[in-house]
């Protein structure tokens, strides 16, 4: 009865073709994006801002780009790390070169950047596919982060391998560097991510996206329907790196403002995580992508605050716990719900279609 | 070569025409010298024991098997080999034995891959999805609501395919290969495994869409009632060679495909 679908009729294809075809569906859009940018903004403060929310819409991006390729594209990759990296220090590089530009601009071409390095390492997905392309991506995960790391060119030659942000501004506001207020940096990333989600989900529900999912789904029968097994996995490597770079810049220009690569870009910090997201959110879906970022980014701060703050364990003990329950949770997660998250979701938007009768 | 060339013939005159076609792999022969050419507006039957190479052939013609000699000539071009991409794109669509069809996406999106050809944007303007790329999409929407309504799919429109039963799912593809709007339909055994009365509903499928949408169509078939009563005219093979060619009443006299069907007996 809640989520009642009966008696929305569509009479023209264009509404039936919008992103939120259903009344429900647009009130919930519309009053969580009331509150993201018109209350949190005035109630954050330091603590949500650096724990939960920057890094969750960081994270949503990387996720969003992964999802992309593996989820819609079906090429897996595990070289998130390696491509956040590299938006990192595009980001980094530009700014030394331009100090005037735009930071919002810097962010974006350090997108494209990653595009392009994605394009050169998705090379190697039109000759091998599954498991062995995950190997040849895990490849790029190590070159990329070993480079980063042994040509002091991209770190500028500094004698600890740092790369440190400097403080941009957007609107006369900072952004970046370490006295960017919460609500600039949480803003900021926002507008990102949600102009960004738009236009992965227009891509999506277009040509391109149901070119990428024929090739998901059965290659060859795409072939024949015409669509170029070349171009279309090179597109996906494209724009899923392009997503991810713009995730690795605001990681390092917003969020940490200070990284080391071999660290902040390891494989076990990144690359694994978010890989874990989409397949805790849900492979090919949008929703997904969100829930499975929510879901990696909050655990961890849920566990912590459960077993120091209520059971009084010590700090380390609870690091410890911390990541044997997550391991754990997520083997029981993949055996009870191996379609994620939004699935979950949409068997509760089932219930709730007929909520409170049984039929 | 184009859609425009193909679309150009007359009814009745030679639209693809292979000669001499021979496919081997490695030590084995799946084709030897076949040649038959198929008129446009008709339905021409492709019959033959298991492993007679019907299959191959209709990959040779779309490109997917690279003949090793012998010319295709399409459109009244030869060429010593077609690209799927360029079949796709010259009008030639088809279905397979195995159902091929994108099992996570729904009957609707399946269909909608058949109109990618023909969608224009690009995908800066996808990703932007406003005037022109909306319109474009309601437009092919249009045409994929068509064949739905054709093929009578309209209650398992949001369904993913890969849920759908067997008889539904051969449907589908057929309504895949139709939403391209093609000159030219090869079918591979579009009725196998189906009851009496889905091969009776798929025959309907087939003869309207010869008849009305002019399309010519290559269909291979076990079922010899079926064949026999569909097509204009028949080629068989066994062991990859050509054995027979004619109308179906000529096939039915030939004692070269009775032997091959049923045997010869040693006395």
């Amino acid at each position: 009865m809640i989520y009642k679908e009966t008696g929305q009729y569509k009479s023209s294809y264009k509404s039936d073709h919008a992103i939120f075809p259903l009344l429900q569906d647009k009130i919930a859009f519309s009053t969580l994006m009331f509150i993201a940018f018109l209350i949190i903004p005035f109630v954050i403060n330091s603590y949500w801002e650096k724990a939960i929310l920057v890094p969750f819409l960081i994270f949503s991006l990387a996720a969003i780009g992964l999802n992309i390729l593996t989820g819609y594209c079906g090429q897996v990759s595990l070289g998130t790390g390696g491509f956040m990296a590299v938006g990192a220090f595009s980001t980094y590089k530009i700014m030394t070169y331009f100090p005037d530009m735009n930071i919002m601009i810097i962010i974006l071409i350090s997108g494209l950047i990653t595009a392009a390095v994605g394009i050169i390492f998705g090379l190697p997905s039109l000759r091998i596919k599954g498991f062995y392309l995950a190997v040849a991506t895990l490849a790029s995960q190590f070159f990329l982060v070993w480079l980063f790391n042994k040509v002091p060119w991209f770190y500028n030659y500094s004698d600890t391998g740092q790369i440190t942000v400097s403080e941009r501004t957007m609107f006369g506001v900072p952004v970046t560097g370490a006295e960017a207020p919460s609500y600039a940096t949480y803003l900021f990333c926002l507008v990102l991510v949600v102009v960004l989600s738009f236009a992965a989900k227009n891509l999506i529900r277009s040509k391109m996206g149901r070119s990428w999912m024929a090739i998901r789904d059965m290659d060859i029968a795409a072939e024949i329907i015409g669509v170029p097994p070349l171009k279309t996995k090179l597109s996906a490597f494209a724009i899923s790196s392009f997503y991810i770079g713009v995730a690795g810049a605001l990681y390092f220009a917003v969020f940490l403002g200070a990284i080391e690569v071999t660290e902040s870009f390891d494989i076990m910090t990144i690359s694994f995580p978010v890989l874990f997201m989409i397949i805790i959110g849900g492979l090919g879906s949008m929703l997904g992508s969100f829930l499975g970022a929510a879901f990696v980014v909050t655990l961890p701060i849920g566990l912590k605050f459960l077993m120091v703050d209520m059971v009084g364990l010590s700090a380390v003990t609870a690091k410890h716990f911390e990541i044997t329950i997550w391991g754990l949770l997520m083997i029981i997660f993949l055996i009870v719900e191996p379609h994620g998250l939004a699935r979950l979701w949409s068997i509760a938007k089932e219930k709730l279609r007929r909520w409170p009768f049984p039929y | 070569m184009s859609l425009e060339d193909l679309k150009e013939i007359p009814y009745g005159k030679t639209a693809i025409e292979l000669k001499n076609i021979s496919l081997a792999f490695g030590g084995v022969k799946a084709l030897t010298d076949v040649s038959f050419d198929v008129k446009k507006g008709e339905v021409f039957a492709i019959i033959g024991p298991n492993g007679a190479g019907k299959s191959s052939m209709l990959n040779v013609i779309n490109g997917f098997y690279k003949p090793t000699s012998g010319t295709i000539n399409f459109a009244g071009t030869d060429r010593n080999e077609m690209e799927p991409e360029l079949a796709a794109k010259s009008g030639i669509a088809r279905t397979f034995q195995n159902i091929a069809l994108f099992k996570g996406m729904s009957t609707l999106d399946n269909l909608m891959t058949g109109r990618l050809l023909k969608q224009k944007q690009n995908f800066l303007m996808q990703a932007l999805y406003f005037g022109p790329v909306a319109k474009e999409e309601e437009e092919h929407r249009e045409r994929v609501e068509r064949v739905i309504d054709f093929l009578d799919l309209q209650s398992i429109r949001r369904t993913p395919v890969g849920s759908l039963p067997y008889g539904l799912q051969k449907r589908v593809e057929l309504g895949r290969a139709l939403a391209m709007e093609p000159e030219i339909l090869l079918l591979d055994e579009p009725m196998a495994g189906m009851n009496v009365e889905e091969k009776q509903d798929m025959s309907r499928f087939v003869l309207t869409v010869n008849n009305e949408l002019k399309t010519t169509i290559v269909l291979i078939e076990h079922d010899m009632g079926v064949v026999m009563d569909i097509s204009d005219r028949i080629v068989v093979l066994d062991y990859g060679k050509k054995i027979g060619s004619g109308l179906p009443k000529e096939i039915r006299n030939n004692k070269a495909v009775i032997d091959a069907y049923l045997g010869v007996s040693d006395d």
